[in-house]
């Protein structure tokens, strides 16, 4: 009985596949027929621009870098291109193939109806989106706000209603400075430069529960950050959620005299509860969102009073879309903006856009020294201007449509995608899993 | 190694594979429980006592356990549910039996035996090389000299008994100079409150000792208001231990809700190695370590460390250290010296099938607690 029918469900459905249609076979009794995508319900509202292309591309700056760039590339049948960033570390690959599994979505689309195919891409997905799917969809999000400026006229920032401030985008720089004279050093380039604040990490790794030894290491490098510092330069301290709950709010208790801009994932990020203990312990900002996907994904540590400061990523949360949304949210709450940014140059840029339209904006990263490196050569080889480098402390904005840059293809082929690599691993003197 | 000898070496594992493969489907068909034996033993000196219970299959393999005290009714109403039962079924224990513990830390002894494989092995380990311990201290002068002598790199302390409810200054500064002691000693230590402090006293003890970071502040009171302990742990960023009066896995769930908890302390006698795993799982949730309570015999030890190699979130494993030699010596004779050895602060894992322990049955004779 069960056999018969199977064989009447599979013969329609095999006939549909020779014609060339996509319904799927329906073995399980749930699949929909699928309506072709754009139908006839925008007929007369559409821009008359539509999608004719989808590329993507694996951009490694060394053969074996862990961090693989995912850039997106989407064409239109009027010459108008847009690009965006989906670069997600250790999972370049299947970034890669998440954004061509949404081909079908995009091609012959009009690219000026972000918000719908947006909502397409996450909704019809069914799955909702973990970190793969928001980092396809923030790349290709990216893209289409590149085209929409392009087809407009306007950069990206104003079709958000910015600039808030003119001067540009207030950012900080990552430092490894920890001893007292390279502190020194750096105190002297900053003010040099008009850099207003750094970010460092926390050293070392942490155990569940942590010894008296380990807990006063970690709070003397912080106490010699702000000393070597100085009073007026901000200092953010990236826990990295190395620390669990436990060790973590005895940290945070005890650096709270040194005004710590804020301290970023003092616990990992699944548990809202778990940080929010953490944050009931002390009045420094507590700082989070680079893992989360998606507004829904910061819902809760955002209505919970849990964190002063968001740092969702344009790059996993969904975009330019993904971000305005969340940052909508955390300013409803008086959360401030602190987004996350250290992976490739496009993500960079649209970032700045979504920032200089934000009311609740704080503080932008860049996972870059305060020296340029060669990385920042390299970026300013392909676009023609130094990417993500800060003039008197911000970044600046320009005034060209879309993402304001031009990027060719033959720029990035002298980086050839090198292939996926895991990320680095940390164990225990036990050798046990240590988070990093 | 060349490419063919890798190759050959390859089908030989497969084989060898196979062959294990047939050896357990067969041995598994003779799985039934035919035994199930409890053995009382007392320490003859502290006066530590647990049960050992000896589970025999159809086979004829044994495997060990330990639990608190039982009594004929409860070996009774185990017999009644386990015999004829497969011993791999360990999964199905109803929880509520103060056998519970013991039964199913030997019916993974014995299939760990039938696989010819350590415990932590079958379940998905190691997930580390050594388990780290701590050890109690009985009086902080000489105890603590024992514990440090005897490898151990942490110590539990016990607060100073209260001489009534709402302790004052005095006992602040008497607690003071109890945990500095502790510190010019060993680094690192556990304050033991065992409920023997009001959540208020708790409260204030937690706060004046947070800076001196001890590993965590074990059982600062007892268990009863759920927001009373919260007020504890909002009061103070010292971590808090919790476990000896816990007999459901629900409430180590009400207590992390609350914030409350860090670190579960699950009784390895009363929850076993596969309802401690649970708990364990549970605690992973909200970024908690897990360090099991064991204040039984060394067979328990082999079971928590094979615990410990189980899980991510292990933290560190109380391992009884008797004052007297005598005491001492019972345990090393009853499953072998070097279970117990601990080093530079960590347990080795244990070697061998199942437990990894071979028990001397003259031994649960000899120290037979009537």
């Amino acid at each position: 009985m069960q056999r018969r029918g199977f064989l009447a469900l599979g013969g329609p459905g095999l006939a549909w596949a020779a014609r060339g249609g996509r319904r799927p076979a329906d073995l399980c009794g749930c699949a929909l027929a699928p309506q072709p995508a754009g139908s006839n319900a925008f007929e007369g509202l559409r821009s008359g621009v539509a999608i004719s292309g989808l590329k993507v591309f694996g951009v490694s700056l060394t053969r074996d870098s862990d961090r693989p760039y995912v850039f997106v590339k989407i064409e239109t049948d009027q010459g108008v291109v847009g690009w965006g960033e989906g670069t997600l570390e250790g999972k370049a690959g299947a970034v890669m193939a998440c954004v061509n599994d949404f081909r079908d979505f995009l091609i012959g689309a009009d690219p000026m109806q972000v918000e719908h195919l947006w909502q397409s891409m996450y909704v019809q997905s069914f799955y909702r989106a973990g970190p793969v799917m928001g980092s396809a969809i923030s790349g290709i999000d990216q893209a289409l706000w590149d085209i929409r400026g392009k087809v407009l006229g306007m950069p990206v920032y104003k079709l958000l209603g910015g600039p808030i401030d003119a001067r540009g985008v207030r950012g900080y720089y990552h430092t490894n400075a920890s001893t007292r004279d390279e502190l020194a050093k750096l105190r002297e380039t900053a003010i040099q430069q008009g850099v207003s604040c750094f970010k460092a990490g926390i050293p070392g790794y942490y155990e569940w529960i942590e010894t008296n030894a380990k807990i006063r290491r970690a709070v003397a490098s912080l106490q010699t950050m702000r000393e070597g510092l100085g009073p007026d330069i901000d200092i953010a301290i990236d826990f990295h959620a190395k620390t669990s709950p436990s060790v973590a709010q005895i940290l945070v208790k005890e650096v709270e005299p040194l005004n710590l801009l804020f301290i970023e994932e003092p616990c990992p990020p699944e548990n809202v509860a778990a940080m929010a203990r953490i944050a009931r312990h002390s009045t420094t900002p507590i700082a989070t969102g680079e893992r989360l996907v998606a507004s829904y994904g910061c819902r809760e540590l955002i209505e919970m009073g849990v964190i002063d400061i968001l740092q969702t990523d344009i790059n996993h949360v969904g975009g330019i879309t993904g971000l305005w949304k969340a940052a909508s949210l955390a300013g409803i709450s008086g959360v401030s903006m602190a987004p996350h940014a250290c992976e490739g140059p496009i993500g960079g840029l649209a970032t700045l856009h979504v920032d200089a339209a934000l009311p609740n904006f704080l503080v932008q990263e860049i996972c870059g020294q305060v020296r340029p490196s060669a990385q920042d050569k390299i970026w300013e080889e392909w676009f023609g201007f130094p990417a993500m480098r800060m003039v008197d402390g911000r970044f600046p904005l320009r005034d060209r449509p879309g993402l304001g840059f031009e990027l060719s293809e033959a720029s990035l082929a002298k980086y050839p995608f090198g292939g996926t690599r895991p990320m680095a691993r940390a164990f225990h003197e036990d050798g046990s899993v240590a988070e990093w | 190694m060349s490419m063919v000898t890798a190759h050959r070496r390859a089908r030989l594992e497969s084989f060898l594979a196979a062959q294990v493969a047939v050896a357990v489907s067969a041995q598994t068909a003779n799985l039934e429980i035919d035994e199930l034996r409890l053995y009382p033993v007392r320490e003859p000196v502290s006066g530590r006592a647990w049960t050992v219970v000896r589970v025999g299959t159809r086979s004829g393999l044994a495997g060990y356990g330990e639990c608190a005290h039982a009594s004929s009714d409860d070996l009774a109403a185990a017999q009644r549910f386990w015999l004829a039962r497969p011993a791999t079924s360990y999964a199905s224990a109803p929880a509520d039996s103060p056998l519970a513990g013991a039964i199913d830390m030997a019916l993974l002894d014995i299939v760990g035996k039938v696989a010819k494989a350590p415990v932590y092995r079958l379940l998905g380990g190691p997930t580390r090389s050594k388990a780290r311990a701590f050890a109690s201290a009985e009086g902080v002068g000489a105890g603590v000299k024992r514990a440090i002598e005897a490898g151990y790199r942490a110590v539990g302390v016990r607060v100073p008994a209260p001489a009534a409810r709402n302790q004052g200054q005095a006992y602040q500064v008497e607690l003071r100079k109890l945990v500095e002691t502790v510190r010019s000693q060993a680094a690192d230590f556990v304050l033991e409150g065992e409920g023997l402090l009001t959540p208020g006293d708790a409260a204030s003890v937690a706060a004046a000792i947070q800076s001196l970071h001890p590993l965590w502040f074990d059982e600062p009171t007892t268990i009863g208001s759920l927001e009373t302990l919260r007020k504890i742990a909002d009061e103070s960023v010292a971590p808090l231990g919790f476990g000896r009066d816990i007999r459901h896995a629900g409430v180590f769930q009400d207590l992390l809700r609350a914030g409350s908890l860090d670190v579960a302390r699950p009784d390895i006698l009363h929850f076993g190695i596969t309802g401690s795993r649970r708990i364990a799982a549970l605690a992973e949730t909200y970024y908690v370590a897990v360090a099991p309570r064991h204040e039984g015999g060394p067979i328990a030890t082999a079971a928590a460390l094979h615990l410990a190699a189980s899980l991510p979130n292990f933290f560190i494993q109380h391992i009884p250290l008797p004052a007297a030699a005598e005491d001492r010596a019972m345990r090393a004779q009853l499953a072998g010296g070097d279970l117990e050895r601990v080093k530079d602060g960590f347990a080795s894992l244990p070697n061998g099938p199942g437990l990894g322990v071979t028990v001397n049955e003259a031994v649960l004779e000899k120290y037979h607690a009537a």
